[in-house]
């Protein structure tokens, strides 16, 4: 056993000619199952060593942490335990296995496997491959791809992509660029950043200090759906005048109302009179501010983030402007935050802003105390607040949606006979309806006449009969304009036969031959 | 008694809480449900009265069992044992066949009085109930226990949970020994009872392949002591060890699949061996993939009621239940990754 590199916890160790670590064992040649309960296989580096025993009948938050045999110290679980947990065992490593033995981590994710490296583990395994493998998953650079071409003899393909995979990592971790490693999988994979973020610290307490170069960027919040949305809020309206603001936290399932934190809160909520008068606006990263019945808009409904509970000063920035475009002074009598570890920030934003602002200060906000203090905050606030009925409620969220999605030709839904309730039942007449699918109001038929008829999106197409999606080879002209993922009215021989969303961008749809240009929601 | 295995026993209670409060004169459930009696399909009535619970859990528990949540730990009054009898008995009338269950002992005394189950089963016998089941640990199992003046035909469940005795100290935190369960068989059966043993299909910490193992095991040892045998997939019920690992994603519900091998084969045993698996096609319970969870369920039904066999059922998760098997020892718990069953398709649906 040499070590050659180093490179935060982690370590490059030369253990024979030809044989390094971070290094992967085939679960086919290299692993051999336990004879019984109470013993724990073998593995093969090189040498066949003994595995210790399965943990049975452990808490895996309690040290120790390890399992140890003679030559092989086994992490179980590092594929789930929570981030911080992992980060705090990983502290612990090296003083439960010392550093002779082998720190093997069983059953992990290859996505994952930079930042377990980067902690100090040596051993991985093909368990996870194998399982995906089985599915028709194809391992790509760390990453799961779905391909059409058929692969024969799949698991072998994909070991032999995971063998090129932690060469790579051990080529990082003698080039000092493991750091970069890290950072790259981190960045669309929540839990590795997770892990990143909480081992600061520890990095800084522990880690290796190698020279090399830190290329550095700063990516965050630029993505253009999400701009785009924070953009659209500045023509937003509330529901009402004068309805109380409430600030809740983002929740992990989205939409957020179908989340079990959220469903507490509405729970709560209702018991309390005139609880129509509250206005909730979930606070987030990178959106900034969701209005309720902004949930189903992407993307709104389609992202996930590490949570960390820290906001840093560009998020802040973010969230600043965001209130800005609400206008609270004039939209709202006074405001809830109810944020957890959001709240102080929140308050802090909404107080400059210049109106009344209560901070429930429950640092879990959908705790059984936590819901009653919101409870008792809500009926006190809302004491004083004119009552708002189902009705007028229905209509303003309607309009507030319709604006969002429909910017200035949204009028025709927002005259329309507006009725049901948030979320899934509220509909503008016969001319739309709630439809996840869109991310806000679908329009039927009858709404894509008035639609076009008021500036939308129009394909003139050749005349047939429409039965399935619009193709390109059937499109002849168009008016106004789109982007692909917009909702777009079909007219045929001068009257309107469909509406659905659209494939291809304009001139696309002219100059394509084959292909699909509109996908048909609903069609006369 | 054997030794406890102390991490364990501290996890069962970490993992407890109190129960909630309950209605005392409402019995927990009560319901009618197909069974079979002297090879012929009957209705049976099956009742949950609500009692002290199992002395068991009250002092440490076992890692899969959250029964104790139905339990009121102060006890619940014959007066009002009385009321909840009387509101289960219009589900029994006409029955020839019943179950009562406790979330306990039925025949340990501290927790149902002996007075009130006399009355009990002198009550079900002139309604002309023919067999009634009852459960209780096996240390309850002394004939003066069970000795009613007047009652149906007694079959007592008793949860075996495995033969081994790693599993039953290191998985499952039940101290029972393998001799005292094969006495106890026996003094049932010398005093005119019928003996059914639970046996668990993947206990907490044990992979896919060692619970199969472990089940077919325990069922052939048992099959000579008792008259028939249930496999109970273990379930995730609130407030356990179970639930823990289960939110830690450290072990998953076993699949249906595994139900239908290990009832395969015990097909040559000498005494019925059926399941029921309890939450069966959810996530808290046994599973296969979203497209046969119901084909299968179906099967094992006619299968539990003597209607139909288990051969021939297929479907594409099949093969990836084969490949988990076959990989789970070496993957050290039970656990498999988020959406396998479904072959990683499932996105988010709302």
């Amino acid at each position: 056993m040499e070590p050659i590199g180093h490179e935060g916890l982690g370590r490059l160790l030369k253990l024979e000619d030809n044989l390094q670590t971070p290094h992967v064992v085939f679960s086919h040649s290299d692993l051999e199952e336990s004879k019984d309960l109470e013993s724990g296989g073998t593995i093969t580096i090189g040498k066949k060593f003994n595995l210790p025993p399965s943990p049975l009948g452990l808490d895996s938050e309690k040290s120790p942490y390890l399992q140890l045999s003679e030559n092989i110290a086994v992490i179980d679980n590092a594929y789930s335990i929570q981030p911080k947990k992992l980060v705090e065992i990983a502290k612990e490593f090296r003083l439960e296995a010392g550093y002779s033995r082998l720190i093997y981590a069983p059953a992990v994710e290859p996505s994952q496997m930079p930042i377990l490296a980067y902690l100090g583990v040596d051993i991985f395994d093909d368990l996870n491959v194998e399982l995906r493998s089985s599915t028709g998953w194809v391992l790509e650079s760390g990453e799961w791809i779905k391909q059409n071409k058929q692969i024969e003899d799949l698991f072998s393909h994909n070991r032999e992509e995971l063998n090129r995979w932690i060469s790579r990592i051990r080529n990082a971790i003698s080039n000092g660029k493991l750091r970069e490693l890290v950072e790259l999988t981190s960045l669309h994979n929540p839990r590795v950043s997770q892990i990143l973020y909480y081992s600061t610290s520890l990095l800084i307490e522990k880690g290796a200090r190698v020279h090399s170069k830190i290329r550095s960027n700063d990516l965050s919040l630029n993505h253009p759906a999400i701009l785009d949305f924070q953009d659209r809020l500045s023509n937003y309206e509330p529901p009402a005048k004068g309805m109380v603001l409430l600030i809740l936290p983002c929740s992990a399932r989205k939409p957020y109302f179908k989340s079990s934190s959220h469903k507490r809160f509405f729970n709560a909520l209702r018991e309390v009179d005139n609880y129509l008068a509250l206005h909730v606006v979930s606070v987030t990263s990178p959106l900034g501010l969701v209005p309720r019945e902004l949930e189903f808009c992407y993307p709104a409904a389609h992202y996930d983030i590490a949570v960390t509970g820290q906001w840093n000063a560009s998020e802040i920035e973010m969230l600043r402007s965001q209130l800005a475009k609400l206008n609270l002074k004039q939209n709202y009598t006074k405001a809830i935050v109810h944020a957890g570890s959001s709240s102080k920030i929140m308050t802090n934003l909404i107080k400059e802003l210049g109106i009344d602002v209560v901070d429930t200060r429950v640092e879990k906000p959908s705790s059984y105390e936590g819901l009653e203090i919101l409870q008792n905050i809500a009926r006190m606030s809302l004491s004083d607040v004119p009552l708002l009925n189902t009705k007028d409620r229905a209509k303003g969220e309607a309009t507030g949606l319709a604006k969002f999605q429909y910017g200035d030709n949204s009028n025709f839904l927002v005259k329309s006979e507006i009725s049901g309730r948030m979320p899934y039942k509220l509909r503008c007449g016969d001319l739309a309806a709630m439809s996840p699918v869109v991310g806000g109001f679908g329009l039927t038929l009858k709404g894509g006449i008035e639609y076009s008829s008021q500036g939308g999106p129009t394909i003139i197409a050749e005349t047939f009969k429409l039965i399935g999606d619009l193709f390109a080879v059937g499109v002849k002209s168009y008016e106004g304009s789109w982007n692909i993922g917009d909702q777009v009215v079909i007219k045929q021989n001068g009257t309107v036969t469909g509406v659905g969303i659209a494939k291809m961008m304009p001139e696309e749809m002219i100059a394509m031959k084959r292909g699909i240009a509109v996908e048909v929601r609903h069609h006369a | 008694m054997p030794e406890a295995f102390v991490p364990l026993t501290d996890f069962v209670n970490k993992s407890k809480s109190i129960p909630r409060d309950h209605p005392l004169d409402k019995p927990v459930a009560k319901w009618i449900e197909e069974e079979i009696l002297d090879g012929e399909v009957v209705e049976a009535g099956v009742v949950i009265l609500r009692t002290r619970g199992c002395y068991w859990s009250i002092k440490e528990g076992c890692s899969m069992c959250g029964y104790f949540n139905d339990t009121v730990p102060g006890g619940v009054s014959d007066d009002m044992l009385r009321e909840q009898w009387r509101k289960v008995r219009p589900i029994l009338k006409g029955k020839k066949y019943a179950k009562i269950y406790t979330s306990g002992s039925f025949i340990d005394p501290t927790e149902v009085p002996f007075d009130f189950a006399d009355e009990v089963m002198s009550d079900m016998s002139d309604m002309g109930i023919e067999k009634v089941l009852i459960e209780s640990l096996p240390e309850f199992v002394t004939p003066k226990n069970f000795a009613y003046t007047n009652s149906p035909k007694l079959e007592i469940a008793i949860g075996l949970e495995s033969s081994s005795p790693v599993v039953l100290d290191k998985s499952v935190n039940k101290r029972l020994r393998w001799p005292h369960f094969v006495k106890v068989c026996k003094l049932a059966r010398d005093n005119g009872a019928e003996v059914k043993a639970y046996i668990l299909l993947k206990p907490p910490y044990l992979s896919e392949k060692e619970g199969i193992e472990d089940a077919v095991q325990s069922a052939i040892d048992a099959a000579p002591h008792v008259d028939k045998i249930s496999i109970n997939p273990v379930n995730v019920q609130k407030n356990t060890v179970v639930e823990k690992l289960w939110f830690r994603n450290e072990w998953t519900a076993p699949w249906l699949w595994s139900v239908v091998e290990v009832l395969q084969k015990c097909e040559d045993l000498p005494v019925r061996v059926y399941s029921d698996p309890t939450g069966g096609g959810t996530r808290r319970g046994a599973h296969n993939c979203h497209d046969c969870n119901k084909k299968v369920l179906e099967a094992l039904k006619n299968h539990r009621l003597g209607l139909g066999e288990l051969k021939g059922l297929h479907c594409n998760c099949k093969s990836r239940w084969k490949a988990l098997v076959n990989q789970s020892k070496l993957r050290r718990n039970g656990s498999e990754p988020h959406g396998y069953r479904s072959g990683f398709t499932g996105g988010r649906h709302f």
